[in-house]
């Protein structure tokens, strides 16, 4: 029996979670560099928080629009700190883009990946190339609409949204912090990759994990983590 | 200068011994001739010649001392460190990208950069500039200021070509100026293209580019032989934004194809690579390619915000001789990964070798599970202020003080992460904070906790938020805020600015909260227990924070429990100024000097901006951000005194202790709140809550 969308998302969080767990300490160094060093724990609370909800919601009748909703308000009550809004709105607007659908194919996939990417944007009135999250999430967000519009399949989507947030994420290396507490320590930040950039990579990976069948042919040679 | 010797005896070896001359040395040389030979060279500025003869020693023996001395360690040449830095900065940036040459301005922050700059940028082209070049200039206020640095009267037959369309009117750094100056201050020949930058459609560029005048114009441009730009980066306050010039939809899109610096208008991504955007075909300027050509490509640039876009040009290859500073040529070294260049400074100027790191272990604490740690804190600390502080509706998180919330009083609500304690709850209480919301360890509550302690401090009048001023709290209060004005009460906030060393004077709001929260919270406090109108509330507690000056020093990371491990390192022999407290690094960190010396550097500068005068009165704040014992704020706190008094200073109040820490870091912070008569007034309102109390 093919699994309804609200499960797959479930599985997503999952996912993610296990994936945020197992970079915890990476992502906190990271963050030791140039933020407070709590980057890996917050992701890791948040995303304990939304499978902790998630467990809660009889995901037979959920749509992936509710699932993404109460995803959003877990997270945020869970976590606060700046990533607790912004991935709460990003989620939060993925549940709009969503409210109709009862399925998640690879056009769904990419709305949600740009939804998210929008409300991060708005939330923190960032944009790209001020070493954040975003450097990750607007590429991506890009990447997986370009491929759906070249009529690439649903692997290739996921490869390329990945390749380029990834890619994105490396270029923050070069990057000055223009928001949030790496933007206190100037050019400091230089040479360092953005944590919240990295995190966002292991997010879009354990997402194209969820929703890829062939999960094992995507092979991106990383240089974040 | 020195008497000749009267006995002129000659050595037969290079390398006479000291036996041999000791006769004729004068008394204060000692024995020794090498120190003899090396004052007359250095000190009396003789030849190597004279010496001979004073000596009465072969040149070459001279010569031999002179070499010995250097090796034996008599003589050390030393060059001024920041000189040094700037100079081992250059030559790296000179390998690195292949330059023809580069030059770096040591860092100094008594002058303005771009005069600085521009000084430098002039220097160089002193040595550049030769009679017959053809020279293209693009604008903006560095160029302008190189230009405007210049003074090479005596060359001939220069042409000063503008290499880009002219602008608006409303900037004074166009490209008509530029060129203008740049001409007059070589006495040469100026050719300026009459046709706007940009234009507004294709066709019309078209159109303009077809003119027989502006032909003729970009033929002289294409004699160039040399060029001098400046480098615009996309961040917010560029010339790109701040020019007006650009239209600003426009700059979105090209971000959005990762633009990241212009070079005489055009686009550049963090390659190089031309980016493709609207205004390209509207764009009046020599081509990338076209400046690409050009045999000698000189940029000026500097200041750290550059950094992407200096990188970006010079890995396109658009510069073949940069002038930049210190500071953006060490950060253009790091985003590149050359870390040798740091390695190199710190080697030289280091006395001794670096102490070897001892491996850290876990820090030790009194922690039971670390995921409980928040938890089983706030469990602690209702139980011990259970007079003060109790629950909102069973949440731990939200919390509300039991002599406080009453109708007709603005509700006082603050704050923020753990780790800071007595920070936030011990301030609530009578008289100060109605309500607290508390996050994470070093993280902002959610909204939800802030809009319980709203409902529950809200007396129909209003309710003020004060916090720090971190990008997570500002996002999860504004969020309260909106939901709080949806049930129909009325929010202001007022973000804490007091760290004066988080950020330059004309970026004061962007400035964190520190330590200086305990006088603001005091204050607001104070005006909503006086039943004061939301409004007053707010303008007296924004001008608490404007008087509220506080510089952190750090001598140890702090360490969370999550982890147990330290933040970061701060060297055996080092400290950090202008440390955070949630154990952010530092904006400058030092040689670790002695508590007398570290209080003169943090009240000079307070002091800078404070402008207070003799006779008025401060308030003091000498607070432990962790670690530091009582003993040792102490000792700082009797040079605050002793430097109060100097200056003739009243210190009307002072608090010395735990006020708001950063876990166990080991440093302490200096907050002074420069009072009158209203803000005295509102200190002196009476208070009590678990860690403040005045009758």
């Amino acid at each position: 029996m093919p699994e309804n969308a609200a499960r797959s998302l479930g599985r997503m969080f999952h996912l993610i979670s296990g994936a945020i767990e197992a970079e915890k300490d990476h992502l906190s160094e990271l963050d030791g560099v140039i933020g407070d060093a709590d980057h890996g724990i917050t992701m890791s609370i948040g995303f304990m928080a939304v499978n902790a909800t998630l467990a809660r919601l009889d995901m037979e009748t959920s749509t992936p629009a509710a699932v993404l909703s109460i995803a959003a308000s877990a997270f945020l009550n869970a976590v606060g700190a700046s990533t607790g809004p912004l991935y709460a709105t990003g989620l939060q607007r993925a549940s709009q883009a969503l409210a109709d659908s009862c399925e998640l194919g690879p056009v769904n996939q990419a709305a949600m990946i740009a939804a998210i990417a929008r409300g991060i944007r708005d939330r923190g009135k960032s944009q790209r190339g001020d070493k954040t999250m975003l450097d990750a999430w607007l590429p991506a967000a890009e990447a997986a609409q370009t491929a759906i519009d070249t009529g690439g399949g649903l692997t290739m989507m996921w490869q390329q949204a990945i390749a380029a947030a990834d890619s994105g994420a490396c270029s923050t290396r070069s990057m000055i912090a223009a928001k949030g507490r790496a933007a206190r320590v100037g050019a400091r930040s230089l040479g360092h990759i953005d944590p919240g950039a990295a995190s966002a990579v292991i997010i879009l990976r354990a997402m194209g994990r969820t929703f890829c069948p062939q999960q094992a042919t995507i092979r991106v040679v990383s240089s974040v983590s | 200068m020195t008497a000749k010797s009267p006995l002129m005896r000659k050595t037969g070896g290079a390398r006479s011994s000291p036996v041999e001359v000791a006769e004729t040395i004068p008394l204060r040389y000692g024995d020794d001739p090498y120190v003899w030979a090396c004052w007359l060279y250095y000190e009396d500025g003789m030849t190597q010649g004279d010496i001979a003869q004073t000596m009465g020693i072969s040149r070459a023996t001279v010569n031999a001392y002179l070499a010995d001395a250097r090796e034996r360690g008599i003589v050390n040449i030393s060059i001024d460190p920041a000189r040094l830095s700037s100079l081992t900065i250059a030559q790296q940036l000179k390998q690195h990208f292949g330059l023809q040459d580069c030059l770096v301005i040591p860092s100094d922050d008594s002058r303005p950069l771009i005069d600085r700059l521009g000084n430098a940028g002039a220097q160089a082209l002193q040595k550049l500039l030769k009679s017959g070049d053809t020279v293209g200039i693009t604008w903006g206020r560095t160029t302008l200021a190189v230009a405007e640095n210049l003074a090479l009267p005596d060359l001939q037959d220069v042409t000063i070509v503008q290499a880009t369309g002219g602008t608006t009117t409303d900037f004074a750094y166009t490209p008509e100026l530029c060129a203008a100056r740049l001409a007059a201050a070589v006495n040469g020949r100026c050719v300026n293209i009459t046709a706007p930058a940009l234009v507004s459609s294709p066709h019309v560029r078209d159109i303009l580019m077809a003119e027989p005048i502006v032909i003729d114009q970009f033929a002289a441009l294409g004699r160039t032989n040399k060029i001098i730009f400046g480098i615009a980066s996309m961040r917010p306050n560029s010339t790109v934004h701040t020019s007006g010039f650009f239209e600003s939809v426009s700059l979105q899109q090209y971000l959005s194809h990762n633009a990241t610096g212009v070079i005489a208008g055009r686009f550049i991504d963090e390659h190089g690579a031309p980016v493709a955007g609207p205004l390209e075909n509207r764009t009046i300027a020599i081509e990338l390619d076209m400046l690409r050509n050009v045999p000698m490509r000189i940029a000026v640039a500097g200041g750290f915000d550059k950094v992407p876009a200096i990188l970006a040009a010079l890995r396109g290859g658009y510069v073949s001789v940069l002038v930049t500073d210190a500071a953006t040529g060490r950060g253009i070294l790091k985003a590149e990964g050359v870390s040798e260049v740091d390695q190199k400074l710190l080697a030289r100027t280091r006395l001794e070798p670096p102490p070897a790191h001892a491996p850290r272990t876990h820090v030790k604490k009194f922690i039971n599970d670390p995921a409980d740690v928040v938890d089983e804190m706030l469990e602690g600390a209702i139980s011990a202020h259970r007079q003060y502080i109790r629950p909102v509706e069973g949440s731990k998180r939200a919390l509300i003080a039991r002599d406080g919330p009453r109708p007709g009083k603005v509700g006082l609500v603050v704050g923020g992460g753990t780790g800071h304690e007595p920070c936030f709850l011990g301030y609530v209480g009578k008289g100060i904070a109605d309500a607290v919301a508390i996050g994470n360890i070093f993280s902002s509550p959610p909204p939800d906790p802030i809009v319980r302690c709203t409902e529950a401090a809200s007396g129909g009048s209003g309710v003020l938020y004060v916090y720090g001023n971190y990008a997570g709290d500002v996002m999860n209060f504004e969020m309260a805020a909106e939901i709080a004005k949806e049930r129909g009460i009325e929010v202001r906030s007022v973000l804490t600015t007091d760290d004066i060393a988080s950020s330059p004077l004309e970026d004061r709001e962007g400035r964190r909260g520190v330590a200086g929260n305990v006088f603001v919270f005091k204050i607001a406090g104070a005006a909503c227990d006086k039943m004061w109108s939301l409004e007053e509330c707010e303008r007296v507690t924004r001008k608490a924070n404007a008087r509220t000056f506080t510089i952190g020093v750090a001598l140890e990371p702090c360490s969370l429990p999550q982890t147990r491990r330290q933040n970061f390192e701060i060297g055996a022999e080092e400290m950090e100024i202008g440390m955070g407290i949630h154990g952010e690094p530092g904006v400058m960190r030092e040689r670790l000097l002695s508590a007398d010396a570290v209080t003169d550097a943090v009240i000079d500068r307070i002091f800078a901006e404070m402008q207070a005068k003799a006779g008025d009165r401060v308030a003091v704040l000498v607070n432990s951000l962790g670690s530091t014992p009582l003993m040792e704020l102490y000792i700082l706190h009797r040079r605050v005194a002793q430097r109060l008094t100097a200056r003739g200073i009243t210190m009307h109040a002072s608090w010395t202790g735990h006020y708001c820490t950063s876990i166990d870091m080991t440093g302490a912070s200096i907050t002074i709140l420069h009072l009158d008569p209203e803000l005295t007034e509102l200190l002196e309102h009476p208070c009590d809550t678990a860690v403040m109390r005045i009758n």
